[in-house]
């Protein structure tokens, strides 16, 4: 499962913020309260590391300590460098640190984008194992409970379109407030979703003058200053078929048990099918590809080692796969999406499949791979992606991704999930203190004395 | 990157014997030297955190000794003088560009920038 992980990774967590990196500018941004006081507490000439520091928004908060930033991702930690901040990229899962070097350590969002609970645990090991005992470590992750609502499953993906971001501002605008909200919105973007990892929002002016350095352009990472309920309880239901537009997928870890019940079944059996949880539907543009078998996109160029170069989606517009991203080890997909005309919903429940041709085939394992190939049953024009359609919301279709939309991986925490996970798999670290901050779990924990 | 941070790196290549990958070697084609702000406070508290024996070997490696003394002197937080050199190793001498290689697998990261990339392949962890 390591390689599927890793994949999986790659391709919804670190290729998108390579990305959509240069349209991170956190200048506006400013930082969690509560991570700041974090900072600012720790003694002076403390060796402080920040991992996962993306843009570096955190390295310069105390002058008194040394901080040295660490991310997988190039582009940010270019532009943390700018910056002036000491910064190193490195694979939290394998920090190329000595053990027991730093006073405090600070993991901000950047737990919840390990796609199986072995990786969260093994980040967390590591970040412990470069913790002098009685040093300090903060996590904060996002949680499944949010504010106006909660996620419906654990594991999902979150598009980031700039284009939608600025949509849906402007919908709220014409409510009357549009000054005020824009300002907020501009000020403090985070504030709409509750969250570290939200959507990066791209104000109309950004559009305007093509820029993508702009200063207007706050990353919507952080915020301290909280929208007035009204407005923010406006944007919510503006955003509100964003929402459940997002997309929910069974995790890696979940495929795994249940290999071996489902082996050949799914092969045979539609039904099967039919009791995924699952819809994953990517984006025009956005490839899900998990190596060998990654769906395809009608638009999509073709991958050479993808397993299905003989189904014909290629060629015709209206065919596309619509696969689960996550697949189980044998290579099977588990993901439906249902299009019927216009009344489709976002299924967390059984799916009709009866406009589905299935084709399977096989690599040289052996191992069979199934993949559906689903006839969109509406007349749309080729141009919306099947997602459109999928992602009915009372009836009606929300456009939301254009071609530019990036699905970001995300494993949402239940409340007590991250204490329970340090407690089980962490004896090195003692909980302190933990609490629910604007959307996230946050967790302060202690490395043990010897 | 400064010697402060060079002094927390190590390889981590699969297979390296435990503290085979520290300190990392540096062959710098790169290097500068900032005015940075001393803090007297600031280096006295860093010293005890930092292996000390490789900071000097770096420091070396780079031209940039300055006459440190190879054993740390005892009762040096009151040493100004010496922890004024301290300081100038630690935080004003940056390498740009260059190669860290690590000593037990020979494999080599190299540095940007002033970024060092510690990144493995998959086969590599």
């Amino acid at each position: 499962m390591e390689h599927e992980a890793t994949q999986l990774e790659n391709q919804h967590v670190h290729s998108v913020y390579e990305s959509t990196a240069s349209y991170f500018n956190d200048l506006q941004s400013k930082a969690w309260p509560r991570v700041r006081q974090f900072l600012l507490e720790q003694k002076p000439g403390s060796l402080i590391a920040d991992i996962g520091c993306g843009t570096g928004k955190y390295l310069n908060i105390n002058s008194q300590v040394f901080n040295l930033g660490c991310d997988y991702c190039e582009p940010l930690i270019n532009i943390a460098r700018k910056k002036g901040c000491e910064v190193s990229v490195c694979d939290n899962l394998n920090l190329p640190l000595r053990d027991q070097c730093f006073n405090a350590i600070i993991s901000i969002g950047v737990i919840h984008h390990f796609s199986t609970k072995q990786r969260r645990i093994k980040a967390i090991k590591e970040m412990a194992r470069v913790l002098i005992p009685g040093g300090q470590i903060m996590i904060y992750v996002w949680a499944m409970e949010q504010k106006n609502r909660h996620f419906e499953k654990q594991d999902v993906f979150v598009p980031w379109n700039r284009d939608l971001c600025s949509r849906l501002l402007s919908e709220s605008n014409q409510s009357g407030h549009k000054s005020d909200l824009e300002h907020t919105v501009k000020k403090h973007p985070q504030q709409l979703v509750g969250s570290e990892c939200s959507y990066p929002i791209n104000l109309k002016q950004e559009l305007d003058t093509k820029s993508s350095h702009s200063t207007d352009h706050c990353l919507a990472k952080t915020c301290c200053m909280k929208m007035s309920e009204e407005e923010e309880n406006r944007f919510y239901s503006a955003l509100g078929k964003s929402f459940r537009s997002w997309f929910f997928s069974r995790s890696l870890d979940e495929s795994t048990l249940r290999k071996k019940t489902e082996k050949m079944k799914s092969l045979k059996n539609v039904g099967g099918w039919a009791n995924s949880t699952i819809s994953i539907q990517p984006s025009r543009h956005c490839s899900l590809d998990l190596g060998r078998c990654g769906p395809l996109l009608k638009e999509q160029s073709l991958d050479d080692d993808e397993v299905f170069i003989e189904n014909a989606s290629v060629k015709k517009p209206q065919w596309m796969t619509a696969s689960g991203v996550i697949r189980d080890l044998n290579g099977e997909h588990h993901g439906v999406v249902q299009s019927k005309n216009e009344e489709t919903s976002f299924l967390s429940g059984p799916v009709e499949d009866r406009d589905n041709n299935c084709t399977y085939s096989r690599d040289e394992d052996g191992k069979s791979t199934a993949s559906k190939l689903f006839q969109r049953t509406s007349t749309t024009d080729s141009t919306d992606s099947i997602l459109d359609e999928a992602m009915a919301v009372e009836d009606q279709v929300v456009d939301i991704l254009d071609t530019k939309a990036f699905m970001r991986y995300y494993h949402v925490f239940r409340e007590g999930e991250l204490c329970c996970l340090l407690e089980e798999n962490v004896p090195e670290l003692h909980i302190i203190s933990s609490c629910y901050d604007h959307g996230n779990w946050c967790i302060i924990a202690e490395k043990i004395a010897k | 990157m400064k010697l402060l941070t060079h002094n927390m790196l190590t390889s981590h290549v699969r297979g390296v014997r435990p503290g085979g990958g520290f300190p990392l070697r540096i062959q710098a084609t790169e290097v500068k030297v900032n005015n940075v702000d001393f803090n007297q406070e600031f280096v006295a508290r860093m010293i005890p955190k930092v292996e000390w024996g490789a900071l000097v070997e770096a420091a070396e490696s780079l031209g940039h000794l300055s006459d440190l003394p190879h054993e740390l002197p005892p009762e040096y937080e009151n040493n100004e003088d010496f922890l004024r050199k301290v300081h100038h190793v630690l935080l004003e001498v940056e390498v740009m560009e260059g190669i860290l290689k690590c000593p037990d697998s020979g494999r080599e990261f190299p540095i940007t920038k002033g970024i060092p990339n510690m990144l493995l392949s998959e086969e590599e962890t």
